[in-house]
C-alpha cells in the first residue's frame, strides 16, 4: 500500500486574506513517488496553496500533514521533508553559485562535497559557472541553480510553483528530467503550472483551482481541458 | 550542533556579502565621519567645553551611525525572497536572530574602532590610555543596540515605511543604552575611577542580557508566521 506523503486534510482547508477568501473547501492527498499538477487561472489560489504546503502560510481552517507531520503543529519536522522552488530564487547576489549552495544545504544541516555540487550544477548545465556572482546569472540560470539545490537537499516532497518559468526549451526538458528523477527515488512532487503539455508529461494527477476549490481532471485531458 | 551551525553559516554569508558588496560599512563609515567632521568646526573654539560634550558626541555620532546600518540589516533577505526561504528553513529561528546579531555587532565595532583614532584626531583628544575602558563601554553598548536593532529590523523590513518606523521604534527602547553610554563615557574620560561609573556599566551589561534574551525569543513569532 502507498504511503500517503503530503496531504491537505480536513473538509474545508481555507485561507484568508483579511476579507479576500483564497481558498475554499480544498482537500488533497499525495502518495510517495506521485506528481500532482495544479492548474487554475491567474489569481484562482495556486501560489496561496502551494505556499500553505511550504509552510509559508497558515491555513485558515483545515489541516496540512507532511509526512504525518503536523505543518503547523510540528511544522520544523515538516520542514524538514520538504523543498520550495517559489516565484524568488532565493539566492544572495553578492554569493557566487558554490557559495549559495553551500549556504542553503549547510543551513539545512548538511554539507555536500565540491564533487557532488560539481554533479549538481553540471546536471542542471550550469556547471561553468561555480565562481560566478548571482547577480551576473539570467533568470533562467538562477532557476537552473534553484533546481540543483533542490537536488542536492534531497526532499521527500518538492514544491515546484511555476517551474518553467524563465526556462528555455532545453531548460524545460532539464527540469522534467529531474523530476522523473525525484519521482524516481520515491520523493513526492506538487507543480503548479501553467504549461499543461510540459507539466502533463511528468504528472500523475492534476486539479484545477476553481471557484477557489480544487476539481481533479484526468491527466489525459488537461492539454484541452477548459478553464 | 545544528543551532552553532545555522548562527555559523548566517554569520559567514553575511561576512561574505559584505567584504564583496562594502554597501553598509563604507555607507557607515563616511556618515560618520561626516558627522565627526561637522562637530569638529562647531567645537573648536573651546576645549574644554569639547571635553565636557565629548561622551555626548560619541554617541550621537554612534547612535545616528547604528540606525543607518541596523535599519538595513534584513534588507538583502528580502531581494530574492530569501527571507521567506529562512522561515521554512528547518532551523532553529533563535539561531538565525543570533547569526544576523553577530554580524551587525562585528559591523557597527568595526565601525567604531575606525572612529575612536579619529575622534582623537579631530579634537586633538589624548585619549590613548583611555581607549580600553572606552572599547569595553563601547562593546556593552552596541550589544545592547544590536540586539534591538537586529529585532526591529526583521519586524518592518516587509513594510513600505520601514525608514520611518525603524528609528520610531528603536530609539525610545534605547534610551537606557545611551543613557548608560553616555554617562560611563563621561567617567571614562574624566579618568574617575571604575567605582564611580560601575552602576552605570551594570546598567549596560543587564539591559543587553534582559534585550538579547527578549529578542531571541519573540524572532520566532516575528519570523514564522
Amino acid at each position: 500500500m502507498a504511503i500517503s506523503m503530503v496531504s491537505l486534510l480536513g473538509i474545508k482547508v481555507s485561507h484568508t486574506y483579511r476579507f479576500f477568501k483564497a481558498l475554499k473547501e480544498v482537500s488533497l492527498a499525495l502518495q510517495q513517488g506521485e506528481c500532482y499538477a495544479l492548474f487554475g487561472p491567474n489569481g484562482a489560489g495556486k501560489t496561496t496553496l502551494m505556499k500553505i504546503f511550504a509552510t509559508l502560510l497558515r491555513p485558515t481552517c483545515g489541516t496540512v500533514a507532511i509526512m504525518g507531520k503536523d505543518s503547523v503543529q510540528d511544522r520544523e519536522a515538516a520542514r524538514q521533508a520538504l523543498y520550495f522552488i517559489g516565484h524568488g530564487s532565493f539566492l544572495y547576489d553578492d554569493l557566487t553559485t558554490l557559495e549559495n549552495i553551500k549556504f542553503t544545504i549547510g543551513l539545512r544541516g548538511g554539507l555536500p562535497t565540491l564533487g557532488e555540487m560539481k554533479i549538481a550544477l553540471d546536471r542542471v548545465g550550469i556547471g561553468p559557472y561555480t565562481s560566478q556572482k548571482i547577480r551576473t546569472l539570467s533568470a533562467g540560470m538562477q532557476k537552473r541553480l534553484s533546481l540543483a539545490k533542490a537536488i542536492l537537499a534531497k526532499p521527500t516532497l518538492l514544491l515546484l510553483d511555476e517551474p518553467y518559468a524563465s526556462l528555455d526549451e532545453k531548460g524545460i526538458d532539464m527540469m522534467n528530467e529531474a523530476i522523473f528523477d525525484f519521482l524516481k527515488k520515491g520523493s513526492s512532487v506538487l507543480i503548479s503550472s501553467h504549461d499543461r503539455v510540459k507539466t502533463a508529461e511528468v504528472a500523475h494527477r492534476a486539479g484545477i483551482l476553481h471557484n477557489k476549490g480544487l476539481k481533479e481532471i484526468p491527466v489525459t485531458e488537461l492539454v484541452h481541458a477548459l478553464f | 550542533m545544528l543551532f552553532f551551525n545555522v548562527i555559523k553559516w548566517i554569520l559567514w554569508k553575511d561576512i561574505l556579502s559584505e567584504i564583496r558588496s562594502r554597501e553598509s560599512i563604507s555607507s557607515l563609515f563616511f556618515f560618520a565621519l561626516n558627522t565627526l567632521f561637522i562637530f569638529s568646526f562647531s567645537f573648536s573654539v573651546d576645549r574644554d567645553v569639547t571635553f565636557a560634550l565629548m561622551p555626548g558626541l560619541i554617541w550621537v555620532a554612534f547612535g545616528f551611525t547604528s540606525i543607518l546600518g541596523l535599519g538595513k540589516s534584513f534588507l538583502s533577505e528580502v531581494h530574492n525572497d530569501c527571507l521567506s526561504y529562512l522561515q521554512i528553513a528547518p532551523v532553529p529561528k533563535g539561531a538565525i536572530y543570533l547569526g544576523k546579531f553577530f554580524g551587525n555587532l562585528l559591523l557597527m565595532l568595526a565601525v567604531e574602532i575606525i572612529l575612536y583614532p579619529l575622534f582623537m584626531i579631530f579634537f586633538n583628544l589624548d585619549i590613548l590610555a583611555k581607549l580600553p575602558s572606552l572599547l569595553i563601554i563601547s562593546m556593552l553598548a552596541t550589544v545592547g543596540l544590536s540586539a534591538l536593532g537586529t529585532l526591529f529590523s526583521v519586524l518592518t523590513v516587509q513594510i513600505r515605511a520601514r525608514e520611518v518606523m525603524f528609528p520610531l521604534l528603536l530609539l525610545p527602547l534605547s534610551v537606557p543604552v545611551f543613557i548608560g553610554a553616555v554617562e560611563s563615557t563621561q567617567g571614562a574620560l574624566s579618568g574617575d575611577p571604575f567605582s564611580a561609573y560601575r552602576h552605570w556599566i551594570e546598567l549596560l551589561f543587564i539591559f543587553d542580557m534582559v534585550m538579547t534574551i527578549t529578542s531571541f525569543w519573540v524572532f520566532e513569532f516575528i519570523l514564522d508566521y
